[in-house]
């Protein structure tokens, strides 16, 4: 077995484990074993297990914490894919959906649409729209200064970015119904995984999906991008075409995940970071473990929002409260992987 | 017969913000030649270089396999030409094994991702270099000389004819330079075709079968290394004065201090 196909069935497991032990805790915790015992009845229709307890248990588990389950994976792997690959696209370790500005164009678009739609594409056709305005805007200010590429000048061109949004996003909080659609706003912009039904995880979750797994698949091109235009072509590469399409999709998938859970920062930036220090730069790895260990971390952020406190804590707020340690340390370490 | 160019170069223009870097290149290289670009600094070699590899665009024609550059995409070139730049470091610091895996791009699917037979090929192309010990280790830690050896093993791992390398010997220690000198003229043999720019005119007289050299973004001369690498010549493209002796047949190229005695 190659030492890829290794790592990526050990990151496999592992999100098996924390999701299935995701379905388990909770207010009301379910042992491993009424869970082997309900999988049982479930699977086989018969076992050590009453009809009253079955149904409640598969209430549980298939009403509340499946959806949750699944919108965790999709949404961490949704944010830690992106960042990997506008990381690999703009060959600058230092950028991610929140340091660009996509998160903050996003739920600015998608407040836009809240407030003039109740139709849920309309709401995800503008926060992508203002994702990629969002990004395109940092790229222009990234690039109005100087020719060459600055790693420095892009994060201060995604700074501008993240701030114009969010001040454009105060303007249509200010504008809504304190009754009604601010509250709405504000505890979903906080972040939240609690919303999610089955029906609209498989809505908005397949075009995000589908964009993880196109980004996984383009992942050998990212490599040769990372060596600089010149040589990718040299190699073979259709630079502009591979440069709009995985920007396009990182785009995507960061922005409908704000749609879906508000604005969550810090996964798409430090997931890839400790996936490369663990694994190596290769982007054939690095995309989709990075999509593994982002739904791992993300799943563990939640549970930790789910049961530290009585109440629980938005799960925006927890990522960076975790994040932000977990990148100081990581800073150190992660200059040795890309010089 | 005659033999048709597989690189065909007719009257190449070439200006950078109006100031004109190549007028009027005509340049022809044929399969198995060892072609050496000579010249100083800013004389339009790296450019000229760029342009037959699509990376920048002139006025002129240039024409691979008989096909002018305009209507080959970058990946049909890429399965004719490899292109061995003078090497840098990477933000992300890739394995060697990775590094030459890179090289088998081209030819995979715009989803496909390499296979076993990559692998193999990759893992072949180390070995013909005579650097498969360094499979695992990180390109960025390695010397000059190796980082080369690693990307002419991506270009045979690119399974393509022709070699195009920028100053392949720039910055590497003396061994070094030797060595892979040696590495273009044994793979040479065997069929490869190279097109390298060079600062020195030693090693052009060292291997090549044929010395082009510019000055101010002008061919003036194209020639076998002997006729071409001469006192004058050197007097008039760098204006220091040379003897070129013999040594073993082979004729060498020996500076002279200006205030010598």
């Amino acid at each position: 077995m190659s030492k890829q196909t290794k790592y990526l069935l050990q990151g496999l497991a592992f999100l098996l484990a924390v999701a299935i032990l995701s379905l388990l805790w909770g207010q009301y915790p379910i042992s491993f074993a009424t869970f082997s015992d309900y999988l049982q009845f479930k699977i086989f229709s018969s076992g050590a297990i009453n009809a009253q307890t079955f149904s409640l248990i598969d209430n549980i588990i298939l009403e509340i914490r499946l959806p949750r389950v699944l919108l965790a994976i999709l949404i961490g792997s949704a944010l830690a894919t992106s960042g990997a690959v506008f990381q690999a696209m703009f060959v600058n370790p230092l950028v991610s959906p929140g340091i660009l500005g996509v998160l903050a164009g996003a739920s600015f678009g998608a407040a836009c649409g809240m407030l003039l739609s109740e139709n849920w594409l309309v709401v995800q056709i503008m926060a992508f729209v203002f994702g990629f305005v969002a990004v395109a805007f940092a790229l222009f200010i990234g690039s109005m200064v100087t020719n060459s590429r600055s790693s420095v000048l892009l994060v201060l061109g995604g700074v501008i970015s993240g701030s114009l949004f969010t001040s454009l996003l105060s303007i249509v909080k200010y504008v809504a119904d304190p009754y009604s659609t601010l509250p709405a706003i504000v505890y979903w912009l906080m972040g939240s995984l609690s919303m999610a039904q089955l029906n609209e995880v498989f809505f908005v979750g397949t075009p995000i999906l589908m964009s993880i797994i196109a980004m996984i698949f383009m992942s050998k091109y990212f490599d040769l991008l990372s060596l600089g235009d010149e040589e990718a072509k040299a190699l073979g590469v259709n630079v502009t075409l591979i440069r709009i399409v995985a920007i396009l999709l990182a785009t995507l998938a960061s922005s409908l995940s704000v749609v879906m859970a508000g604005i969550i920062g810090w996964v798409g930036l430090i997931i890839p970071h400790i996936v490369r220090m663990v694994v190596g730069p290769s982007h054939r790895l690095l995309i989709p473990l990075s999509a593994i260990v982002g739904a791992a971390f993300l799943l563990l952020a939640d549970a930790i929002s789910r049961l530290a406190l009585s109440v629980e804590i938005p799960i925006g707020i927890l990522t960076s409260l975790i994040g932000i340690p977990i990148f100081i340390i990581v800073l150190k370490n992660a200059r040795a992987a890309w010089n | 017969m005659e033999l048709k160019p597989i690189i065909e170069v007719k009257n190449l223009h070439f200006s950078y913000k109006k100031h004109p870097v190549l007028a009027g290149i005509n340049l022809e290289l044929y399969k198995g030649e060892v072609v050496s670009l000579l010249g100083p600094n800013g004389c339009g070699k790296s450019t000229l270089i760029k342009l037959i590899l699509k990376l920048l665009h002139g006025e002129g024609t240039i024409l691979l396999n008989d096909k002018s550059i305009k209507k080959h995409s970058h990946k049909e070139i890429a399965s004719l030409i490899a292109y061995i730049p003078q090497y840098n470091n990477t933000p992300f610091n890739y394995s060697v094994l990775e590094m030459v895996l890179m090289g088998r791009v081209s030819k995979l699917g715009f989803f496909a991702l390499p296979s076993a037979h990559d692998y193999e090929i990759a893992h072949a192309a180390l070995k013909k270099i005579g650097i498969e010990h360094l499979l695992d280790k990180a390109f960025g830690q390695l010397s000059g000389g190796q980082k080369q050896m690693v990307l002419l093993a991506r270009a045979i791992a690119q399974e393509v004819n022709i070699f195009i390398m920028d100053e392949p010997v720039a910055g590497l220690d003396y061994g070094n330079q030797i060595r892979l000198l040696e590495l273009i003229h044994e793979l040479s043999k065997q069929g490869y075709t190279f097109l390298k720019t060079t600062h020195y005119p030693d090693h052009a007289l060292l291997v090549s079968s044929r010395v082009i050299v510019m000055n101010d973004g002008k061919i003036i001369a194209a020639e076998t290394p002997h006729k071409v690498v001469t006192k004058e010549m050197i007097l008039d493209v760098y204006s220091i004065n040379v003897d070129i002796i013999t040594h073993d047949l082979h004729q060498r190229c020996v500076p002279i201090f200006q205030k010598n005695n």
